[in-house]
């Protein structure tokens, strides 16, 4: 143990020596390399906190693209659902309308066609009733009803007042007038003198009416001065009876 | 008792320099340690490195870390200082491993040297940065009276780095002998051993413990800057 001070020395100087050689080629191009490569991995940092900050942008310019997007698809469903709605509802009035316009038509039509066939069932039953009446009116037609219908038809003339055969008047008020009474049964002298004496006083002079038979007028009188007649037997009334009803009446 | 060197047929004297075994072993030292400093930044690659490349880069941002942890914000300018001082103290410890070599640290010429460019280094950086009155200064604080207590601990300390260092190593390779007298062939293995942690361990702390000096003057000039 001792202390050589030239070998202090020279230990001295080699270690600065060693420190020279070794900040040459060791520090310094480690270092350097050291901090080319931090140098390029901030670099890389850097670029990837650009390309995470342009993908944020885009991510943000995307999403709000997107929140419009659906913000106009959602008013435009709105407009849609509006317009369908609005569609709807008018077609549904439209519908109700024609609807109530077919049912009221159906219902007229079916009102016509129940007329029609009501009107059809009772001239068929007016028909029948007819045929039943004519065929009943048939059998008993005979000198009684005859007899009838002739009193039945002085009381008519006798009941009117004599302004409703003005008519009569004014075709008998000729010189040459003849008037008839045509009966389906030859009527006894007294029903004949009445006929006289009621068309007289319509008349306002005296007449001779004259008489004779028509068998198909099977009960009753027929009687006709020119154009005005009288008819009180079962033939024309059953006529009238059916063509009134032909008519509608 | 001292272990019988090769180098020592090689020693001479230019002038009044003596040229001995000690230092040829540290210029055996530096050779080695340039040329794998050379080999090692021959052909750098920041994209491929070679795994002797991490391993330089490891080992050096270990040591920058290891500063910068210590005195935060001077790694750059310590590193060169104290970085050396690890590397060579724990190549010429682990030298000593090689048969026919002897550790040029279990020499009190190469650790007195050693601790004088630590006490010296001390004062050149704290004067760098701090300047020449202001580190002058804190010499006298907290109180003038402290000043003689200060001197005697820098003496003190740059003797105790020199004394630690040399007598490890010395006391290391001194037990590794007897027990090889003693004991014979292949016994001392374990010592051997011991004697890589222990070259190791000597030179993180005779480096720690420069890099703490060092730092001891720099955190005068921090408190008073944060003053």
């Amino acid at each position: 143990m001792e202390l050589d001070w030239s070998t202090l020395a020279l230990e001295a100087l080699n270690f600065l020596v060693l420190v020279w050689l070794l900040r040459h080629f060791f520090y310094r191009p480690v270092l350097a390399v050291i901090e080319k490569r931090q140098a390029e991995t901030a670099k890389q940092i850097h670029d990837a906190e650009a390309v995470r900050q342009e993908a944020e942008t885009l991510k943000s310019e995307y999403t709000a693209r997107l929140t419009k997007q659906d913000e106009a698809h959602a008013a435009a469903q709105a407009r849609l659902d509006a317009e369908i709605a609005a569609e709807r509802g008018r077609r549904l009035t439209a519908l109700a309308t024609e609807i109530e316009t077919e049912r009221r038509r159906r219902e007229t039509l079916e009102a016509r066609e129940r007329g029609e066939h009501e009107a059809a069932l009772e001239r068929q039953a007016l028909v029948l009733a007819t045929r039943f009446a004519a065929r009943l009116l048939d059998r008993l037609a005979g000198p009684e009803v005859d007899a009838k219908l002739a009193d039945l038809a002085l009381a008519e003339i006798a009941a009117q007042a004599p302004e409703k055969f003005d008519g009569l008047r004014d075709t008998l008020r000729a010189a040459d007038a003849s008037i008839k009474v045509i009966s389906a049964y030859p009527l006894d002298e007294p029903r004949r003198q009445a006929f006289a004496a009621a068309l007289t006083r319509l008349a306002g002079r005296s007449l001779a009416p004259g008489f004779s038979e028509d068998a198909t007028l099977k009960a009753g009188v027929y009687i006709m001065a020119g154009s005005w007649v009288l008819m009180a037997n079962l033939r024309d009334e059953l006529g009238f009876f059916a063509s009134g009803f032909e008519h509608g009446d | 008792m001292r272990k019988t060197e090769f180098l020592e047929l090689l020693a001479f004297h230019i002038g009044p320099l003596s040229i001995g075994a000690t230092v040829l072993t540290t210029w055996l030292v530096m050779a080695l340690l340039t040329g794998l400093a050379w080999f090692g930044t021959r052909r750098l690659s920041v994209a491929t490195p070679s795994r002797l490349q991490t391993m330089l880069e490891g080992a050096l941002l270990a040591m920058q870390h290891a500063i910068e942890a210590v005195a935060p914000g001077y790694a750059a300018q310590l590193l060169p200082f104290i970085g050396s001082l690890w590397v060579f103290i724990a190549a010429a410890n682990l030298i000593g491993l090689v048969p026919g070599l002897a550790s040029p640290t279990d020499n009190l010429s190469l650790t007195v040297a050693l601790a004088m460019l630590v006490f010296f280094s001390v004062h050149w950086f704290g004067i760098r940065i701090d300047g020449f009155k202001a580190y002058l200064r804190h010499y006298l604080d907290p109180n003038p009276l402290f000043l003689p207590f200060h001197l005697l601990g820098e003496i003190t300390r740059t003797l105790t780095l020199a004394i630690r260092l040399f007598g490890n190593m010395m006391s290391l390779e001194l037990a590794a002998l007897l027990v090889l007298l003693v004991a014979g062939f292949l016994v001392p293995v374990p010592l051997l051993m011991l004697h890589i942690v222990e070259a190791l361990v000597q030179a993180y702390i005779f480096g720690m413990l420069a890099l703490v000096y060092v730092a001891g003057a720099l955190q005068f000039h921090e408190l008073k800057r944060e003053d």
